[in-house]
């Protein structure tokens, strides 16, 4: 970069050309650029100072409300005004109390010149020549060794971060004969749920004693919900006639779309709707999705009741439950 | 048989046939017994007050009321009348002055969409069997009575005092037994926020949001708002599963969970521990986001207005 | 080697006494002494920074991420990255006693417990979502001014990249306290993942160490993305970008005296840098009024991440808010063969992303192919004299504003109390019309103002009666204000032939037949002798 590239000059801007001159021999008293905005300095100096000296304040204000027990309020209140009392004086400074400009800088082409590329592609292609052009082999096998370091590199540190899919998104936690717990532990009895109650249910063992036991990927996996409808209106699908006794559904709480946790049962209209993205599904027939963008129906669990009149499950969901995903 | 006894065996008598005619009625007309006055419904919704029995109802699916009112006069003040029960967990029963109070309120305010026996219409449903939690929870919101049937009736002042609430629980529970007591929350002070809070995340939070602030549901349906709803209304919303809301009877949650429950929605979600200041209607990142963009980059680009030049 | 000539920093003190100026002066003379630093400090001190206020927007983003990294600092002494679970027995009672993992019990603990925690979280988030703000709204300048333009397309380039990378950086951050809301966030990031073709059930079991929710090592490996990884990259193209800015020199808007040669504005020492530093204070004090004032991601109330509980109303911060809001609309598709699925959130959050953000990377080259461009430019376009540009822009912006807004379908659908169904229909259709319609209606406004001509946004010119030695009258525009000066040749519009002394008496003339026109509405051409004499010029 020359000196002149960036040295200010004085071309007036408005037209009437001066010849240029830079900076350092300007006569800083004689250009109007180099007057200030303001109007009164002393006075937009006094306020400046004001504005800077409550910032002060204020800060130590903050110290005596930390040492107080610091409330949130009061500490981002007092920052937030001190910090725009020194905002509003530091601009005020600097566009009020300098030289009012305008300023121009002279701007160049910006690629190099002729010469200079001449220069370059002399010293690059000219010397490189020995060294590349004529050993190209050699650069190609370094390339191949860095490349396959590389590849190597996808090993450590995407590979081995976790295990494969295999078959993990193929079952859940339940199995033939799983009993429907609560979130609690609990049993779940044939009479426990009147029409048009609802509960999140697991297979048993999924639910421990505490909590900090759980295996989170059963639990999500195993989420169930459990419907009791009015059994003249369910529409059975052929093949699951036994599977809601006594107007039980279970279906899948893992949403199709997106993998969120469905909750929401609207209890007169019989749907289920997705919190996430607003899918719907109908819950008397088979969760087949009515509307919103899920693509397919929430796979329901098989159940049954067992002889002292607990529900169970007749085997694990019979397809893949939440999201579609790339098979392999 | 014994003189001396006639008056009270005649009114038990009377009582007997007052019941089976309840009992009839129920069956055959879906609760049209009448305990007092009898009111003509016509199409257009006005209402007349008859006082005398056998009268024809215009317009509705009720039917003759086959009892005179002399009859019912008698028992009025009778000390054995046994009204319905209103309270779970307590003997508590309505008593005959509340049933007639009700009936007259009902009859006002209620019965033109409802049917004098709350039997129901073509523009609103049966009431009967339904039980007091349901009906106190739907008058004590206000979103009862209605002026017009919507979908999913709003929370509106409440038009009744919480006397003449219980009077019209108790007319519309003296049709038939049964359905949702309201819920006994006594226990609620002893109950723990944690496990209130940690139900509402599974069971509540979905619909009503986890600040309870409320939001759409599909089909014209809405989750209401939790922050004006008394301890009261929120057992009786678990127990009786208003419109599109699921019931959460004993089997799904225990008392002493509705309990837990009454008592976060009535203190975490009702007041919210808001350290950080506005809480911004508690509708998460999508009010954050706008209050970020409108407030937050555009006091900023203002600034930057005036720290730049305009030209 | 010539001594550094510092005797201008120096006072001229007769005293010998040593001031503060003298010290400064030796110390730069150390440094000098080591680096040789003084030119190039001084070529750095003379840059030119334009005044319009439009160049200070990416500033805001700037010093939101000044915001965020020290706040950040003073955050990670206190998280904690694990997703081990523990029993939560901090203050807050609805918390007490429930299983909790140490990361979300360290963020509610870092905002209720440590003093100035929540104030500095809060401002940590507004930062974010007030960084990602500022950069779309830079964007927005440097797209509709064709500031992108040769020779500045790597800047752009680096500036696409800093927005991607500035929205993962806040979806980790958002994710990471383990609070219910966010924990569903990842839950859908999981199945986004899983979507993508040949590779995508893969990466997804192998970013978080298996099936969903993995073995809880997602949250440290989001952690060292965050505070490290990103962060870093973030800093980097930060700097590449104010290089190539200061390499490259300011664009500028078309003026007068402002050419392709030049720069116009104030330069760096002093004007501009107490300017700017004004301005960081004012961002800084704007972040810390929302986050003492307005609280975000209270995270307390929300509860910590099952994966069997849920919130109805959850949404991701605003720059993610489109993504979710492409997802919601998107219809039920899903493409089958064999066991090979292409699912349906492939399209709303794989593809679409995909597309877009290459194509804003491209678009300088798209733009220069079309219209066979290779000339420099550093005068910017007003935005109206490139209407297909303008109009293409502003349908995009539309496009992705409607996105947002379907992110907020049950929000609306609650707020209006209209069926979510209809909200939905709605966004489904009109996402796609609507921009159209902006863009439409942008191309039109465009043309519309060239046409109105350089009058547009300019102070009103007023008809002069002017009367001619002989006594005859006419009338004639008055010239245009001293400074209404035309944008494009850089000159004043002259509708006589002026000298400058002339002029600058006309437009008094004109100031003040203004001024009367506002007060008296008397005495319009109060001195015809003078008025005669310019005709006559």
């Amino acid at each position: 970069m020359s000196d002149s590239d960036n040295d200010l000059t004085s071309d007036n801007i408005s037209g009437n050309s001066v010849s240029p001159v830079t900076i350092r021999n300007l006569n800083i008293e004689d250009d109007p650029r180099f007057e200030l905005l303001a109007k009164n300095p002393k006075r937009t100096e006094i306020l400046i100072a004001i504005s800077f000296a409550i910032a002060a304040v204020l800060f130590v204000a903050m110290m005596v409300d930390y040492v107080k027990g610091a409330n949130t309020q009061v500490e981002g209140g007092l920052m937030a005004a001190a910090f725009c009392l020194l905002g509003i004086g530091m601009v005020a400074w600097g566009k009020y109390l300098m030289p009012k400009g305008p300023f121009e800088e002279s701007r160049h082409r910006t690629s190099s010149t002729d010469e200079d590329k001449k220069e370059f592609v002399d010293a690059f292609i000219g010397r490189g020549k020995i060294a590349v052009s004529r050993r190209s082999f050699l650069g190609k096998i370094l390339g191949a060794a860095m490349g396959l370091f590389g590849l190597f590199l996808l090993g450590p540190t995407l590979r081995s971060l976790g295990p494969n899919p295999n078959n993990a998104l193929n079952h859940t936690a339940w199995k033939k004969g799983s009993r429907v717990v609560t979130t609690d532990g609990k049993l779940v009895h044939v009479n426990d749920l009147d029409v048009g109650a609802f509960m999140t249910v697991f297979p048993e063992g999924v639910i421990k004693k505490s909590e900090l036991e759980e295996n989170q990927q059963d639990l999500y996996n195993s989420q169930t919900l459990l419907i009791r409808a009015s059994v003249d209106n369910i529409v059975t699908e052929k093949g699951r006639e036994t599977w809601g006794p006594q107007g039980y559904l279970a279906y899948s709480k893992v949403c199709t779309h997106a993998g969120c946790p469905i909750s929401l049962y609207q209890q007169e209209t019989q749907q289920l709707l997705c919190p996430c993205h607003q899918s719907l599904f109908n819950v008397l027939d088979g969760a087949m999705p009515i509307f919103g963008p899920a693509p397919r129906p929430l796979p329901q669990l098989p159940l049954a009741v067992d002889p002292q009149g607990y529900l169970i499950a007749q085997a694990d969901y019979n397809e893949p439950i939440g999201p579609g995903y790339w098979g392999f | 048989m014994n003189l001396k006894n006639a008056p009270i065996k005649s009114v038990v008598l009377v009582v007997a046939v007052i019941a089976l005619s309840l009992l009839y009625s129920l069956m055959t007309n879906g609760g049209n017994g009448a305990l007092k006055n009898v009111k003509n419904v016509s199409a257009d919704g006005s209402t007349t007050v008859s006082s005398t029995s056998n009268v024809s109802l215009v317009g509705s699916t009720d039917k003759p009321v086959s009892m005179s009112s002399a009859t019912i006069a008698k028992k009025t003040d009778h000390p054995k009348f046994v009204g319905p029960l209103l309270y779970q967990n307590s003997g508590v029963r309505a008593t005959y002055q509340q049933v007639q109070q009700g009936q007259t309120l009902f009859d006002e305010s209620c019965s033109s969409c409802h049917g004098a026996y709350a039997s129901g219409t073509d523009r609103a449903p049966n009431l009967v069997g339904l039980g007091p939690a349901t009906i106190q929870f739907w008058v004590s919101t206000g979103r009862m009575p209605l002026s017009n049937p919507i979908i999913q009736p709003i929370r509106k002042p409440v038009k009744f005092t919480q006397a003449q609430i219980l009077d019209i629980v108790s007319f519309v529970a003296s049709q038939a037994p049964g359905g949702v007591l309201i819920p006994n929350i006594k226990g609620v002070s002893s109950a723990t926020l944690a496990e209130g809070a940690s139900l509402f995340d599974i069971n509540c939070a979905g619909c009503h949001t986890i600040t309870g602030a409320g939001d759409a549901l599909a089909s014209g349906a809405y989750a209401p708002s939790l922050h004006q709803a008394t301890p009261e209304q929120v057992a009786e919303a678990i127990r009786t599963g208003p419109a599109n809301m699921p019931r959460f009877n004993p089997g799904v949650l225990t008392n002493a969970q509705v309990n837990s429950l009454v008592k976060y929605v009535t203190q975490g979600i009702q007041h919210p521990d808001n350290a950080g200041g506005w809480n911004l209607g508690g509708v998460g990142p999508v009010a954050e986001g706008f209050i970020g963009l409108l407030i937050g980059v555009g006091l900023l680009v203002l600034a930057a207005f005036w720290v730049g030049d305009r030209k | 080697m010539a001594k550094l000539d510092v005797t201008k920093l120096r006072d001229q003190n007769p005293k010998g006494k040593k001031t503060v100026n003298d010290q400064i002066a030796n110390t730069a003379e150390w440094f000098d002494d080591r680096l040789g630093l003084a030119k190039g400090t001084r070529i750095f001190f003379n840059k030119i920074f334009p005044d319009h206020w439009s160049f200070m927007l990416g500033e805001i983003a700037l010093y939101s991420f000044v915001v965020l990294l020290v706040t950040g600092i003073f955050l990670t002494l206190y998280y904690v990255p694990s997703a081990s679970l523990m029993i939560y027995h901090g203050s807050y009672a609805p918390l007490r006693g429930t299983v909790v993992s140490a990361a979300y019990n360290s963020t509610v603990n870092l905002s209720l417990h440590v003093r100035f925690g929540l104030l500095v979280r809060q401002m940590h988030h507004w930062a974010a979502d007030i960084f990602l703000g500022a950069i779309a709204v830079h964007m927005c300048r440097v797209f509709f001014t064709g500031a992108f333009r040769k020779p500045r397309e790597l800047n752009w380039i680096v500036g696409v990249t800093l927005l991607i990378l500035g929205i993962v950086e806040g979806f980790l951050g958002y994710s990471l306290p383990d609070d219910l809301i966010s924990g569903t966030g990842l839950r859908i990031m999981f199945s986004v993942t899983e979507s993508i073709p040949i590779v995508g059930t893969h990466l997804a079991f192998w970013i978080f160490g298996g099936n969903y929710p993995g073995d809880g090592s997602i949250i440290p490996r989001m952690f060292i993305a965050h505070v490290l990884l990103i962060p870093a990259l973030l800093a980097a193209l930060i700097g590449v970008h104010l290089a190539l800015l200061v390499k490259q020199k300011h664009t500028q808007f078309p003026g007068p005296g402002k050419t392709e040669k030049n720069v116009v504005g104030t330069p760096m020492w002093p004007g501009f840098m107490f300017k700017t530093q004004g301005f960081m204070f004012l961002v800084v004090g704007v972040i810390a009024l929302l986050g003492a004032f307005a609280q975000i991601n209270p995270i307390w109330q929300y509860g910590q991440y099952l994966p069997y509980k849920v919130s109805y109303a959850v949404q991701p911060d605003w720059y993610m808010g489109w993504l979710d809001g492409a997802l919601r609309i998107m219809p039920s598709w899903e493409f089958q063969y064999h066991s090979f699925i292409i699912p349906n959130q492939f399209f709303p959050s794989v593809l679409l992303p995909g597309i877009a953000f290459n194509i804003f990377i491209i678009w300088p080259f798209i733009e220069a192919k079309i219209k066979k461009d290779k000339t420099e430019h550093h005068l910017l376009e007003r935005p109206r004299d490139n209407p297909v540009r303008t109009a293409i822009g502003a349908g995009a912006l539309t496009f992705f504003f409607m996105l947002f807004a379907a992110s907020a379908t049950d929000v609306l659908a609650n707020y209006l109390t209209i069926s979510l169904n209809i909200v939905l229909w709605f966004f489904r259709i009109a996402t796609y019309i609507i921009p159209f319609i902006v863009a439409a209606i942008a191309y039109r406004v465009c043309i519309e103002l060239q046409r109105a001509g350089d009058a547009a946004g300019k102070r009103k010119r007023f008809n002069v009666v002017w009367r001619s030695d002989t006594g005859e009258y006419f009338t004639e525009k008055s010239p245009a204000r001293s400074d209404d000066v035309d944008y494009l040749d850089g000159e004043p519009e002259e509708s006589l032939e002026l000298t400058p002394e002339v002029s600058k008496m006309v437009n008094e003339k004109a100031d003040l037949i203004a001024s009367d026109r506002n007060g008296s509405q008397e005495s319009t051409d109060s001195n015809p002798e003078d008025l005669q004499q310019i005709s006559r010029d």
